[in-house]
């Protein structure tokens, strides 16, 4: 029960608004609950109230968020504690939010973004007959997503954590009429699930080992209670759930499917918020990753070679969308690299700016769609920019920022990602991660170039018509906050990297090696290649693209399919898993235990057809047996004696 | 050789050749004739055994009373012939003559390991027959089993009743051919087939895709 | 007297036997009823046998009331069988077997 507020933590004097923190996840738990109940009579309203209530809860989280940086550095952690859950011998797990430099940054980018992306989906969903059951299902996954950050321990994080995989499920398939959609949902669920199943083991683990699951009493002991293989079990379950979460690579083939959905699901949930979870998770739980050197190495690889291979394979889509699902894998994969080079900051500056530009590349395309009469393939499109100028215009802003144009943040995103790369002796990393930066500015380039530019190649490209106030305002909002998103951190001493010292320790500083301005030089040049060649390629005309992509096609056909992973999945797990599953329900069930059941049964009526032959009707056997008895029961008496 | 032993060994033989006698007719009227001739012997062991009112009861009551009874019934409802020779129930002659001969062995073993087979009974029954025997009798009757006798004499009264009851012409006579007609109305329960009901829930292959 | 009692006892056994094997083997009521009879009787001997053992009354008194409650019996078993005849024109107990499976 919210109620006697235990306060623990370094925040010596809550003010009303940290003490009011319970509100910002409580808020749109209410407007799940009203909506879920009543949001069929409340028609449009029921958009109106869950953006009103999410964008409430963003202002509390602004005010607390504000209060907290007032304190002075070394106490910047404030605790609430709402009430006890589970009391097991000595076992305790509590609801307590927790407000600190981290999860401050991620609760104002949830319910900031998430605000505009509800604003977004009055509009585009407008006219759906389920549209206050949407809104529910959005507004529940903001509840969850918010608790699995503020939660104080892993288990709250972890309730959250499937809290967001539920919804994602459920919105992902929101349109389940069509059963590809719901395959799809389906698809996200068990993928993530495997994840989730290696993280329940890693929690399990630290239970067995600390025997709680809070995170002060897990890094205060870390250093004493773990040997450095059991933290590299740890750390390497906890990944495991993170890469189900953020779609890494082996477990990242529910992404592009999930397209199906709704796109400002796809803007919200596979952009801008669940998928950062896994990122979240890493830098929380770093003191344990950093016990175990390896499991970091093993983080950085993983993105690393994410973030290229998605790279490739959003080169090859034509479905815009699924550009930006595999644009999103590869941006995760450049987080993960960072996280694991020990750039907690830089990760976290690297997952706000991507918040912004992903969220507004997506609600961009979205918009494109809703113009365009539902046209996702960008070989149909072509000249939109003088159809839709304002989106035409927001989205090269967020393109410009995923390409690396500075002064826009993803500039300074990768640039400092990319420097600690080289600063650590890394130079593998250095080189891989800036051809991935490169693969980066060449697919979004495309995308801009085929969808904007250039003449209109199909009917519904030439009859665009550009989206109603209630969905531009949103980009327009999301289009200022990439653009001028940079001045939060410019480097290792930046602002973000200050809030953020609090909770994961200094940025690696630049050593020896190469100077800044080169880095510099070299990122910039990644940026102009890539978005050069692009508009060479696609938008100057003098390349027949169409003829480009016929004699590559081998190649084009490779990153279409993504590498054919999707196809090995399906032979290797997929075909044995049906098969088992057919065994089991057919043979199994209604052969073996069907056939105990009834083979039971027989045996009984057979027993029975035998024992009632005893029933002659005949009064002389019935004699007979009786004199039977009387004469065995004198033997018996005869041998007594 | 004493008087008693030959009345015995003669009238021995008598009784069992009577008894197997009456087990072995065809015709009931001699059957009963040959269990009328058992109870004369059985009486002439009671005789021998120091009880001659038993013994005048035996002829009277038994012989007299209850087997004549016996025949009138037998000739009233004439079925006075034939038992069929068949034998319907398997087993069932070789069963009665082997529990028959089992029994027989028991009893002989239990007596020898009992009271042996040389025990003669004490001499001094006259003691107990003071006065004679339908005096003893009556005195033990009348006076320590005086109950037992009145309910027993409750117990004619209510047979004797059933027995005009029960002979009353009432029912419809059903013959047999009427009962094999309707032998079979019920079959369909009594022959249902073993495999019970149609297989369990159906599964369709094809929905599991 | 000197015949040993054990030999009015296996008579007894060996008439009890045979009305056994009577009751079993019969298939006419009234003949399965004077087995019975027979068997009644053979324990009646048994009765007296014991009685003259045990210089007793008490077995002479309880031959008598077999004896009585035999006469009863055979009444009322003879009223059944008329009354069952009656009915069913058979005497043979193999035709009453509808009680089967």
């Amino acid at each position: 029960m919210v109620g006697a507020f235990e306060t623990s933590g370094a925040v010596a004097d809550p003010t009303q608004a940290m003490r009011l923190l319970w509100l910002v996840p409580v808020l749109p738990l209410a407007g799940a609950a009203i909506n879920l109940f009543i949001g069929r009579r409340l028609g449009k309203a029921a958009g109106w109230l869950a953006t009103v209530l999410v964008g409430t809860a963003f202002v509390i989280a602004a005010i607390a968020v504000r209060d907290l940086i007032a304190v002075p550095a070394e106490a910047r952690v404030y605790v609430l504690h709402l009430f006890d859950w589970i009391q097991v011998g000595a076992f305790r797990v509590n609801v307590d939010l927790r407000l600190d430099a981290l999860s401050a940054t991620m609760i104002l980018v949830v319910t900031g973004i998430g605000a505009l992306i509800h604003l977004y989906a009055i509009g585009y969903m407008d006219g759906d007959p389920r549209f206050g059951r949407f809104f529910a299902y959005l507004n529940l996954f903001v509840f969850f997503m918010l608790m699995l950050v503020l939660g104080n321990n892993l288990l709250v994080l972890y309730l959250g954590w499937e809290g967001v995989g539920l919804c994602s499920y459920l919105l992902i398939g929101f349109w389940f009429e069509k059963t590809e959609n719901a395959n799809a949902a389906k698809k996200a669920f068990v993928t993530t699930r495997v994840g989730d199943t290696a993280m329940l083991v890693g929690l399990a683990l630290i239970v067995a080992k600390f025997g709680t699951l809070d995170y002060d009493v897990i890094f205060g002991s870390a250093g004493s209670t773990l040997t450095k293989g059991v933290a590299t079990a740890i750390a390497l379950l906890l990944f495991a759930g993170a890469v189900g979460k953020s779609a890494q690579v082996p477990l990242h083939v529910w992404l592009p499917d999930a397209m199906a959905g709704p796109t400002p699901v796809s803007a919200l949930i596979h952009a801008a918020t669940m998928v950062t979870a896994g990122v979240y998770l890493v830098v929380r739980m770093h003191p344990i990753f950093e016990l175990s050197g390896i499991a970091l190495v093993v983080v950085a690889v993983t993105g690393l070679v994410t973030s290229i291979y998605a790279g490739t394979c959003a080169l090859g889509q034509d479905d815009i969308k699924r550009v930006l699902a595999y644009s999103t894998i590869s941006q995760l994969g450049f987080m993960f690299l960072a996280a694991g080079l020990r750039a907690y900051a830089a990760a976290m500056f690297f997952l706000v700016a991507h918040a912004f530009y992903k969220a507004l590349l997506f609600l961009g395309a979205g918009s494109v769609m809703h113009g365009t009469h539902e046209t996702t393939d960008l070989k149909l499109m072509g000249g939109l920019w003088r159809r839709m100028p304002i989106t035409a215009t927001t989205f090269v802003i967020g393109a410009f920022a995923l390409a690396g144009v500075p002064p826009l943040a993803g500039f300074f995103a990768k640039d400092v990602v990319l420097e600690i790369a080289e600063t650590g002796e890394h130079w593998v990393a250095y080189v891989l991660g800036t051809f991935a930066a490169l693969l980066s500015a060449l697919y979004i380039g495309r995308v801009v170039f085929l969808a904007f530019f250039g003449a209109p190649r199909s009917e519904r490209a030439e009859q665009a018509h550009e989206a109603p106030p209630v969905m531009w305002v949103p980009l327009a909002v999301l289009a200022f906050g990439a653009a001028f998103g940079g001045i939060v951190s410019t480097d290792a001493d930046g602002r973000l990297a200050q809030l953020l010292e609090s909770v994961v320790g200094g940025v690696p500083e630049a050593i020896g090696g190469l100077t800044t301005p080169l880095f510099f030089v070299i990122a910039l040049g990644m940026t102009a290649l890539g978005l050069g060649t692009a508009w060479f390629v696609y938008g100057s005309g003098r390349v027949d693209w169409l003829a480009l992509r016929v004699r590559l096609a081998p190649l084009q056909r490779l990153f279409a399919n993504g590498w054919y992973i999707d196809e090995y999945y399906a032979t290797v797990l997929v075909a044995p898993g049906k098969a088992a599953a057919a065994f089991t329900a057919y043979r199994f069930d209604v052969g073996f235990v069907d056939g105990i059941v009834n083979g039971i049964g027989g045996v009984v009526r057979r027993l029975a057809d035998v024992g009632r032959r005893l029933q002659t009707g005949f009064v002389r056997s019935y004699a007979a047996a009786f004199f039977v008895g009387v004469v065995a029961v004198l033997v018996y008496v005869g041998f007594r004696l | 050789m004493p008087l008693d032993n030959v009345v015995f060994w003669v009238f021995a033989p008598i009784s069992v050749a009577s008894a197997i006698g009456m087990l072995l007719m065809r015709n009931a009227v001699h059957a009963a004739l040959f269990l009328v001739v058992n109870l004369f012997t059985i009486a002439v062991m009671f005789l021998l055994l120091d009880a001659p009112f038993l013994f005048a009861v035996q002829i009277i009551v038994y012989a007299g009373a209850i087997m004549v009874l016996f025949l009138f019934v037998i000739m009233l409802l004439g079925v006075d012939r034939g038992d069929p020779t068949n034998e319907p129930l398997v087993g069932q002659r070789s069963i009665a003559v082997i529990l028959a001969v089992g029994f027989v062995l028991e009893v002989t073993f239990a007596l020898r390991a009992g009271i042996g087979f040389a025990t003669k009974a004490p001499p001094g029954f006259d003691r107990v027959n003071l006065g004679g025997n339908t005096q003893a009798l009556a005195k033990v009757l009348f006076r320590d089993y005086f109950f037992p006798f009145e309910v027993t004499s409750v117990l004619l009264i209510v047979a004797a009743v059933a027995a005009m009851v029960l002979a009353q012409r009432r029912a419809k006579a059903i013959t047999q051919a009427e009962i094999e007609a309707h032998r079979d109305d019920f079959a369909h329960i009594r022959d249902a087939p073993a495999g019970g009901l149609e297989g369990g829930p159906h599964l369709d292959p094809e929905a599991l895709r | 007297m000197r015949t040993p009692i054990a030999y009015f006892l296996v008579l007894s056994g060996v008439l009890f036997a045979i009305g056994s094997v009577g009751v079993l083997i019969r298939k006419n009521a009234l003949l399965i009823f004077m087995s019975v009879e027979l068997q009644l009787n053979a324990v009646n001997l048994a009765l007296i046998a014991f009685s003259r053992m045990h210089a007793d009354l008490t077995g002479q008194v309880l031959a008598f009331f077999s004896m009585v409650v035999a006469a009863a019996e055979v009444v009322v078993g003879l009223a059944i069988i008329v009354s069952v005849y009656r009915r069913r024109q058979t005497v043979n107990v193999d035709d009453a077997r509808e009680l089967r499976w």
